[in-house]
């Protein structure tokens, strides 16, 4: 019983440094409570907050996928450019090359980590300039305008009051907490991360697992960019650049460790929230860009110290 | 009698709920063996612990050279002369032989301030000569054998003046051959006065080579005894608190149809033309030393090294067993000869490591059904009687009996039809390898074909039916049970 509380008291601390900020921020600013501020708020962090969903995943296997932001900026280049063709394809065929193109991004990248035995975070570097590169020579480096009804509902559009991409989350973070926590899959996820030598002899295909989520973590890419270009009605080689990051950032802050086997979705999406609202928060307050990616660059920071500082005390209990 | 070494004096040292060391006392004197034995979680590793400062004791007090020293860090440990040698080595791989003996000191040119390498080099095989062996300073570590290693390890301890040097199981993972040649060390270490402290299972060594023995259970000292004054007997029934009627039980079952037959199977390189067949309910030993390629053909059964040529038939049926998904599904289980890194997954349950091997079982769908789980885990830990609070918690916290019942566990619950295991009982406690010998004489019972690699002499020779010899990649003679003595069979093993 002693690992699931500790589990409860990890994500409780999270979801109380949550409260905090959310307490601070509503004195800092009159607005940050408002019924709007709120929406957008989490309509903003939902694109972002779909792909750290999956990595998630990658990072409990021992993985790493930081190509996510050059996959969001090539897919909605790839979208709006096939929409802005004289005789365009039907819409549905343009949502799912986009979707195929993170999906084959992801297939490479498990490719040259499982077959040739490639370090994660160097594979999906090389595949982030390469998709950031590929977004801006398909794009000619313009953005490309694409006014269109099914993507502005995919990013605009409302079920019962609430935006879409926010269900889209929440379905997305339902679906891979169960598959995580639940499933035999979720298992193998873990083992994998733990100890791959002992997944490998208990029979688990280690390698058909990680392709698997390289895959969809590229698909989860796609999605984010897919929201992305109905939220901006453009698409753009711009897009998503340093998204990884933040979405390593939220992940690493929810608990999950690098070092493998350890992490939850409950965790990843407290994480998400504490980036989004801290972002938000300081923006309404006042803070300029340039001032919160120093913040995220601490953050990002202090989730590892708070995990490695944890674990030496573990060790010495 | 000749001067106190070293003084361990009514040493204390709790962890929450436990009391891992209860009012210890051990000397150790110049130019002297002392064994150290009793079952996992006696209180052995923690004792050691204190001494090389990684952790601190409660209470008590610690004299070197009859002066009290206050250890409460490794490097205090190591300045106060003392030395360890964990079972689990700590060198430096990637770097040179020269490089880990001189750790943090390597000479240095008085005027330039650079390593001098020739000097360095120099002295390493001057160390490395008082050991009588002949590794290069220059090799990197990583290429040696385990043996070399711990030759290593002792070098730096010679290198740093040490008084008290510290053997945790040194020969756990080493052919007999080469714990002969460690002992010839640990004479040679005697005779310059350095004090050893020599932690083993292994009785025999211990009555070999050491001159006192302390007993250690629950923490507690049960006594220390002059060697030559003790009998084994009563050692072990020192260590398990009950006397033992025999060493190996009779392991009595019926031999019917051929299950696995191997023919011709070739690793370039390693092992050739290896062809055996096992019958169900039998049990048949391949035993080697160590780079002899027994544990090649473990691997090869199960999946992990791949063949260049050979045939494996079960029950028959030819079958190519690519990888170990392929090995389980043909109902080949197996002990793995690293229990802590290929055998579990340290940082999972008991319950999560016992279904490992078994994860589609658990429920029809693609969920994990908990309440499988659960009946499944609880049924393996009162089968193989696993002392653990409860399923749920990391496998990391137990003994290594224990660890080993639940790898036995995890494999046994894919009921397997032939079961390849290497090494089941090393390392662990007198208890937990009955427990381990009485599963594997059910399971003959119930038919399953055993194929045992193990180094373990006494081990193989009375557990196995048939005792197949492999040196340098061949088999070379056959035993069957009762043909062979322990002195034959190392002779076998040890012709080229």
């Amino acid at each position: 019983m002693k690992i699931i509380g500790n589990k409860i008291t990890t994500n409780m601390s999270l979801f109380a440094f949550l409260g905090f900020l959310i307490i601070v921020f509503s004195f800092t600013s009159e607005h940050f409570l408002g019924i709007y501020n709120i929406t957008s708020l989490l309509t903003n962090i939902s694109y972002s907050g779909i792909a750290a969903i999956v990595l998630t995943l990658i990072i409990i296997s021992r993985g790493l996928d930081i190509s996510i932001g050059g996959v969001i900026g090539l897919t909605t280049v790839v979208i709006a450019t096939l929409y802005s063709q004289s005789d365009p394809l039907p819409v549905w065929l343009i949502l799912i090359i986009g979707l195929s193109t993170g999906a084959l991004v992801g297939l490479l990248n498990g490719w040259c980590i499982t077959v040739l035995n490639m370090d994660p975070i160097i594979t999906t570097l090389g595949a982030m300039a390469i998709t950031r590169g590929l977004a801006y020579v398909i794009s000619d480096s313009q953005s490309i305008l694409m006014f269109e009804d099914t993507t502005d509902f995919i990013s605009n559009g409302t079920i019962l009051f609430i935006p879409i991409p926010i269900i889209l989350f929440l379905i997305t973070a339902l679906i891979f907490s169960i598959i995580l926590h639940k499933s035999k899959f979720g298992r193998a996820v873990y083992a994998i991360g733990a100890n791959e030598t002992s997944a490998s002899l208990s029979g688990i295909s280690v390698k058909k697992v990680k392709m698997i989520l390289y895959v969809l973590s590229g698909l989860a890419a796609s999605i984010s960019g897919i929201i992305l270009v109905g939220q901006t009605s453009v698409g753009m080689p711009q897009h998503g650049i340093g998204t990884e990051l933040e979405v390593i950032t939220a992940v690493l802050l929810g608990g999950t460790a690098l070092s493998g086997g350890k992490g939850t979705i409950y965790g990843t999406i407290a994480g998400v929230l504490i980036l989004g609202v801290l972002f938000n928060g300081l923006t309404i307050s006042g803070v300029r860009y340039v001032h919160l990616q120093i913040f995220q660059g601490i953050l990002l920071l202090a989730a590892v110290a708070t995990y490695e500082i944890k674990t030496r005390n573990e060790v010495a209990t | 009698m000749k001067s106190t070494l070293l003084k361990m004096s009514h040493i204390c040292k709790s962890y929450p709920g436990v009391k891992a060391i209860n009012d210890v006392s051990i000397d150790l004197f110049a130019g002297e063996v002392l064994g150290i034995m009793g079952e996992n979680g006696a209180g052995k590793s923690t004792l050691i612990k204190l001494l090389a400062g990684a952790e601190k004791k409660d209470s008590g007090e610690i004299y070197i050279d009859e002066k009290k020293v206050d250890i409460n860090s490794p490097k205090a440990s190591q300045e106060n002369g003392v030395s360890v040698i964990y079972q689990e080595l700590i060198t430096m791989d990637t770097l040179s032989v020269a490089e880990n003996i001189f750790v943090g000191q390597l000479p240095v040119n008085k005027v330039t301030k650079l390593i001098d390498w020739k000097a360095a080099q120099k002295k390493s095989t001057e160390v490395l000569a008082l050991l009588n062996s002949n590794i290069k300073p220059k090799s990197i570590v990583a290429t040696l054998s385990v043996y070399e290693k711990q030759i290593v390890e002792v070098a730096k301890a010679i290198h740093k003046n040490a008084k008290v040097v510290v053997m945790d199981e040194p020969t756990a993972a080493l052919s007999e051959k080469d714990s002969k040649s460690l002992f010839k060390v640990i004479e040679n270490l005697k005779n310059q006065g350095v004090g050893i402290i020599y932690i083993s299972h292994r009785i025999e060594e211990v009555f070999k080579i050491s001159d006192r023995i302390t007993v250690m259970r629950d923490g507690k000292l049960i006594a220390t005894k002059q060697t030559k004054d003790a009998e084994k007997k009563e050692i072990i029934s020192m260590m398990i608190g009950r006397e033992l009627n025999q060493f190996f039980p009779e392991i009595k079952s019926e031999k019917k149809g051929v299950m696995m037959k191997v023919s011709d199977l070739n690793i370039n390189g390693i092992i050739e033309n290896i062809s055996f067949e096992v019958k169900k309910g039998e049990i048949l030993g391949i035993f080697g030393l160590v780079g002899s390629g027994c544990l090649n053909i473990a691997r090869a059964l199960i999946g992990v090294d791949d063949i260049d040529q050979g045939e494996i038939h079960i029950n028959g049926k030819k079958t190519s067993i690519k990888n170990p998904k392929i090995a389980l599904k043909n109902n080949i289980g197996f002990i793995p000869i690293d229990r802590k890194n290929e055998g579990l997954t340290l940082n999972f349950s008991v319950k999560q490591n016992l279904t490992l091997q078994s994860i589609d079982e658990l429920g029809s769908s693609f969920i994990i059904q908990e309440s499988i789980e659960n009946s499944i885990a609880e049924k393996w830990v009162k089968k193989l009687d696993i002392k653990t609070p409860n399923i749920e918690v990391e496998v990391k916290t137990l003994s290594g009996g224990n660890q080993q019942k639940i790898v036995l566990g995890k494999t046994l619950e894919i009921n397997p039809e032939i079961l390849v295991i290497v090494e089941p009982t090393r390392g662990i406690d007198v208890g937990a390898k009955m427990d381990i010998y009485k599963m594997l004489e059910n399971l003959c019972k119930e038919g399953v074909a055993i194929i045992l690699v193990s180094t373990d002499v006494p081990e193989i020779l009375s557990i196995s039916n048939r005792v197949l010899v492999v040196s340098n990649g061949k088999i070379r003679k056959e035993f069957k049970k009762g043909e062979a003595n322990q002195q034959e069979l190392l002779y076998e093993a040890s012709l080229n």
